[in-house]
């Protein structure tokens, strides 16, 4: 039988849950902390037994997903390979996520400082793996030697041009499933040195 | 408390001894936030590094660095009480 604290941990977590994917249908300022308490089955005022506010309870869904997505990228990344295996993996953390990636990208300029932090957070892990991984390859010679931080936002603005523009290119699906492979090697392209 | 939280300090995730201060898998705080002897380092040295590190890797102003670290480790429990 479960405990009281571990059915008040099993309660956020399904108002998380529910959360998330009413991010993902109406976005972060659009979400409504009656809606996710109707989702979940429990009373309204629930919802703030586990979160403070609606604004806290939308920073965490957008914290939860930066956890979750550098976990799984810190595990995939763990075999310290060069950049494209890198990317290829931050592709994949992004894709399972994408949806709500998606979301926190084209809100975040609307949303309070608390989320631009978290942003910044998240991708300063991913940059610890993206960095790590083209220095080997710069050390190998394989591909051009530029200041960190062009190197990681000119890919990162390559991924975020196809995702805020999801609907064009990939009209209904994932452009990461349809178009990551192509900006990966384009990328490396742009990278990679010439042989003479 | 999980292995999920990552280090007390920063956040980093950590999956092997050699990610924990002075590869320690007990200190709950990682290789970056801690000493070569395995000591959590100081508030400043660790805002000092973390700053420096967003500067680096995502060419952040000065001032925007220092206080998104700032921000950052005030959520962490080694310096939410600060």
């Amino acid at each position: 039988m479960a405990t009281r604290r571990e059915q008040k941990a099993a309660t956020r977590q399904r108002l998380l849950s529910h959360a998330e994917q009413l991010v993902v249908r109406h976005g972060f300022t659009g979400t409504r902390t009656l809606d996710v308490a109707r989702a979940a089955g429990v009373a309204h005022g629930s919802v703030f037994l586990h979160f403070p506010s609606r604004e806290d309870l939308m920073l965490t869904v957008a914290a939860e997903m930066g956890r979750k997505m550098t976990d799984r990228l810190h595990a995939l990344a763990a075999g310290g390979t060069g950049l494209r295996e890198a990317l290829a993996a931050h592709l994949r953390c992004v894709e399972e996520h994408e949806d709500l990636y998606h979301r926190l990208l084209v809100d975040g300029p609307s949303l309070p400082p608390e989320f631009r932090t978290a942003w910044l957070g998240m991708q300063s892990a991913v940059a610890t793996h993206v960095l790590a991984a083209a220095e080997v390859d710069i050390g190998a010679g394989t591909i051009r030697s530029m200041a960190p931080h062009l190197l990681f936002n000119t890919w990162l603005r390559l991924l975020h041009h196809y995702l805020v523009n999801r609907d064009v290119f990939a009209p209904g699906g994932s452009v990461l499933a349809s178009h990551g492979q192509e900006l990966l090697d384009h990328y490396l392209t742009l990278l990679t040195k010439e042989i003479r | 408390m999980t292995p999920d939280d990552g280090c007390i300090s920063c956040g980093m995730p950590m999956r092997t001894a050699q990610e924990h201060a002075a590869g320690d898998p007990d200190k709950p705080y990682c290789v970056h936030c801690g000493s070569e002897s395995g000591e959590l380092k100081s508030y400043d040295e660790v805002l000092g590094g973390f700053a420096g590190f967003l500067r680096r890797t995502q060419g952040l102003h000065e001032d925007a660095a220092r206080q998104t670290a700032a921000d950052i480790l005030a959520t962490r429990p080694a310096w939410s009480a600060r």
